[in-house]
């Protein structure tokens, strides 16, 4: 027997005879296992070969090709400075047609390379800050995530911009939002829902206008650049602690709750809402204040056959938010033979407000937790639980519960919880349609 | 076509085919119906060049991409999803075009790759809302016998049909999206094949085999042929949009005749895609496309292409086979036998009613035709129990054969069938009647009495006794 190991090698090129003696010449591809072979036929198609259907194999020379150098990009002093802080993902790959690889790109020269349109609109500066998969992140990426904008800001740019992926994006602008106490530039978050490797990504028009909007907009604090519609014509620019993931896959699917977007932004203009009230660039310091890595929090929804034992390992943990029916309502009423355990649930609510604070949002995305309107709703407010008048969305009270609890004592916590501290609650429900 | 000795030339010539598939689309659930009415959706998208790692953007993204154009997509909700309007990744790969796929390999005796990889094949022209083609290599090493030898067909992919495109302005091109997603079988033969008329052979044969497996779209644009073709000294070119397979030979012919003539006045030409034009010329289209414009579809998984899942794949009759099977089981013209291929009801019938198999098959074929052409009616009221109630009355003998035309252009034109009318006349009954009718007009031919009696009693009786008989009593 030859050995398969000798000629099997990721990334050299290889002529492979089978047992029904056809022979296949290609590039061995990464993901080659040790049962099956993947080549990269030159006709640009993968396919797998068993290697128990393999009769021989013969290396072949390897045709080298010569990678283009990109040149330095020059720095114009007439033009702003913005920062790109890359988070890995999708916003940033291209892919390697050789192998059929995605990779991913940070340098600015490959940033320009990728998107020719932004290079006369601002200085571009750019890094990976670290990879981190969107649902992967934790407090301490939020936390490694603030202090690489603190050390652009020191630098003195002119606006930032954070791509991360579209899954967990609400919670780290969120994040982000409160702990850049006192931030007196644009940061802007974006990214793509179809990958940068394909020609319809809507990375390109995203990333345009963030960086359009971050150098440009008399705006201070944290935003959401992304599509505006299923078209590519205009992005909207939406306040980090009021938006929502409303869609798994459309291009669109960042959306504003209980407000209008901050500002509409085309590859020509940017027009302001006037509905939203937004800081103006200032001269203030900015302050971090960091989340606490080892905090415990969760969130957790009241649904019809509520079991009461869902909230047994709670009793652990430093917060909770609840995501309750309607207007703040849950099964906390026993009412019939069947409802008994709702009382249990009442008694564990009940005991977990004496140790940690509870808050209440509503499942139903968009308006306000009232807990005085139903029985249930009261019940509830008596039992100790917090949030009521309020319209934060569960992923924001999450935020702002944990980097309340990492940076203030107990009396302080209450209050500005239920105070507006981000935009995050908004003093009056606007008509929205 | 004779006065050109290919063999000199170094004519190479290879054929592409493109069948669409008669299944839900390859990679959601929409159902696969390519129509025309108004759409409820408009969206507009810019596609843009994405360079590959080696830097190079393909030759033929750049060229669309110079233009800089907007594209509007108009899809209707019946045939188009989010898949189709590149808000939604896709599904897995459909099954039965999976099937349909194999089948059409292991008929062209070629061999299934051990693992589908499906590709993102880069298509920047905007045809795909997603800039991409979906894609994958199926099977390889197959070939077909031919009047002229073996032709070798190199792969067997399946792939996602375009979108039509459906109108074209300075500054934007529109297209409809019901046709996006609608599984394709590629077969690419190699450059082998010998001359124009050989071209046109292999063609017609590989869409009999397509055919054959009963799931294929019939009609116009289901089924598109693409020929490279090159001589010694020239580049190779490929023409797109043959009209149909008749004019293969003549375009081919005169494609060879325009680069000899190339090669004659030493212009310096470089691959690339032509149009076969109505007059069987061809004109420039666009630059060829290059090989590095593929990398994977990462929302698909692999396919592993097990035995057991191949030996489960059951093979179509060949409808050549069929034919044959239908002419010499039931004494039938090849011209008959032809046409009945595809019709499911004629066994059934033969089956079940102990009449003439032929008169079954003039039944479902002729008569209709017949009756389109001779009263201008269109025969779609004719459905199964109109033939069941005929033949079983021409069994039990209460009509005549000569009946079922009148019969069914009766239903034809929205009637009921009414048996009683075309019952069974005996000659004998009414020979008296028609000696009279032979004395009162004895300086008319035969013929025109014959019309006069059929007037009365067409469908009814026996033409030929009816004729007998005015002969005898002239």
């Amino acid at each position: 027997m030859f050995n398969l190991k000798k000629n099997i090698i990721p990334n050299t090129n290889i002529k492979i005879t089978t047992k029904d003696s056809r022979t296949f010449e290609g590039l061995v591809l990464p993901d080659t296992t040790s049962q099956k072979v993947v080549l990269k036929l030159s006709s640009g198609y993968n396919i797998g070969i068993l290697n128990k259907n393999i009769q021989e194999t013969k290396s072949l020379k390897n045709q080298v090709s010569k990678k283009n150098k990109l040149p330095k990009l020059k720095t114009n002093k007439k033009l702003p400075t913005i920062s790109i802080l890359h988070t890995g993902g999708t916003i940033a790959s291209k892919v390697d047609y050789e192998t059929g690889a995605v990779l991913s790109q940070f340098s600015p020269e490959d940033i320009i390379s990728m998107f020719p349109e932004i290079k006369g609109l601002a200085n571009i500066d750019s890094k990976l800050v670290r990879n981190m998969w969107s649902s992967n992140m934790n407090f301490n990426h939020f936390n490694i995530l603030a202090k690489a904008v603190e050390k652009e800001v020191k630098k003195g740019v002119d606006g930032i911009i954070v791509t991360l992926g579209t899954d967990a994006l609400t919670y780290a602008s969120a994040a982000l939002s409160f702990i850049l106490e006192g931030i007196s530039i644009p940061v802007i978050f974006t990214a793509s829902q179809r990958s940068s490797d394909r020609g319809s990504s809507d990375a390109f028009l995203n990333l345009y206008c963030a960086v359009k909007f971050a150098k440009e907009a008399n705006f201070a604090g944290v935003a959401i650049c992304m599509h505006g519609s299923s078209n590519d014509d205009y992005c909207n620019v939406l306040p980090a602690c009021k938006t929502k993931k409303l869609h798994s896959s459309r291009r669109n699917t960042f959306q504003p709750v209980n407000t209008a977007p901050i500002a509409k932004v085309t590859t020509e203009n940017i027009e302001f809402f006037p509905e939203t009230h937004h800081k103006k660039r200032n001269d203030s310091k900015l302050k971090l204040k960091l989340l606490n890595p080892k905090l415990k929090l969760g969130i957790l929804r009241f649904h019809p056959h509520f079991q009461s034992s869902m909230l047994e390992p709670i009793k652990k943990f430093d917060g909770l938010i609840i995501e309750g029916t309607g207007l703040g309502n849950g099964p906390v009423e026993c009412v019939d033979e069947f409802t008994k355990e709702n009382e249990k649930t009442i008694k564990t609510i009940t005991a977990l407000t004496k140790k940690m604070p509870v808050t209440m949002t509503t499942q139903c995305v968009f308006g306000r937790v009232n807990m005085n309107v139903y029985s249930y709703g009261r019940k509830i407010l008596d039992s100790g639980v917090w949030g009521n008048h309020t319209d934060m969305l569960p992923e924001t009270a999450f935020v702002k519960l944990a980097w309340l609890l990492s940076n203030y004592n107990k009396k302080e916590i209450k209050e500005l919880y239920h105070k507006n501290l981000r935009g995050e609650i908004s003093e009056r429900t606007l008509y929205n349609d | 076509m004779t006065d050109l000795d290919y063999k000199k030339l170094g004519f190479k010539c290879g054929l592409e085919i493109h069948q669409q598939l008669e299944t839900h689309k390859l990679f959601c659930n929409c159902p696969s119906i390519v129509h025309d009415s108004n759409p409820n959706i408009k969206i507009k998208r810019k596609l843009r060049a994405v360079a590959g790692e080696t830097g190079k953007v393909d030759a033929a993204a750049a060229y669309e991409i110079k233009k800089d154009l907007k594209n509007v997509y108009e899809a209707c909700s019946s045939s188009s999803c989010l898949i189709e309007l590149d808000e939604e990744p896709p599904k897995e790969v459909n099954k039965d075009a999976l099937d349909i796929v194999l089948q059409v390999a292991l008929l062209l005796n070629a061999k299934p790759v051990d693992e589908i990889r499906v590709m993102r094949k880069t298509v920047v022209d905007g045809s795909n809302v997603s800039g991409f083609q979906r894609t994958m290599l199926v099977a390889t090493d197959g070939f077909i016998e031919t009047s002229k030898g073996k032709v070798i067909v190199d792969s067997i992919c399946l792939e996602e049909e375009s979108a039509k495109k459906v109108e074209k302005k300075d500054d934007y091109v529109k297209f409809r999206l019901d046709r996006l997603g609608v599984p394709l079988i590629e077969i690419a033969t190699d450059a082998s094949i010998k001359d124009p008329e050989h071209c046109k052979e292999v063609a017609s044969l590989l869409g009999m085999i397509l055919r054959s497996t009963n799931h294929v779209k019939r009609g116009i644009g289901t089924i598109r042929q693409d020929v490279n073709v090159s001589i010694k000294g020239h580049p190779r070119v490929e023409i797109k949009g043959f009209q149909d397979l008749k004019s293969i030979p003549k375009i081919i012919l005169y494609e060879t005749k325009r680069e000899i003539s190339e090669i004659k006045s030493k212009k310096k030409t470089a691959s690339h895609v032509r149009k076969a034009d109505p007059d069987f010329t061809t004109s420039y289209l666009r630059p060829m496309p290059g090989a590095a414009r593929m990398y994977p579809e990462t929302d698909v998984p692999p396919i592993p292409l097990e035995k057991e899942l191949l030996l489960k794949i059951k093979l179509p009759e060949l409808i050549t086979e069929k034919v044959m099977k239908l002419e010499k089981r039931y004494n039938l013209s090849s011209q008959l036998a032809q046409e009945l291929v595809h019709n499911e009801d004629f066994e059934k019938y033969v089956k079940t009613f102990k009449i003439s198999p032929e008169l079954i098959a003039k039944s479902l074929i002729e008569v209709p035709k017949e009756i389109s052409k001779r009263f201008n009616l269109t025969t779609e009221k004719i459905n199964n129990s109109s033939y069941e109630e005929v033949f079983k009355a021409v069994e039990n003998k209460t009509i005549n054969e000569s009946a079922i035309l009148e019969i069914l252009t009766d239903v034809a034109k929205g009637n009921k069938i009414d048996l009683k009318k075309f019952k069974k006349v005996s000659t004998s009954g009414i020979e008296s009647e028609i000696k009279t009718m032979v004395q009162a007009n004895k300086k008319l031919s035969p013929n025109a009495i014959m019309g006069m009696v059929m007037a009365k009693y067409r469908g009814k009786v026996d033409g030929k006794k009816v004729m007998e008989i005015i002969k005898a009593n002239l």
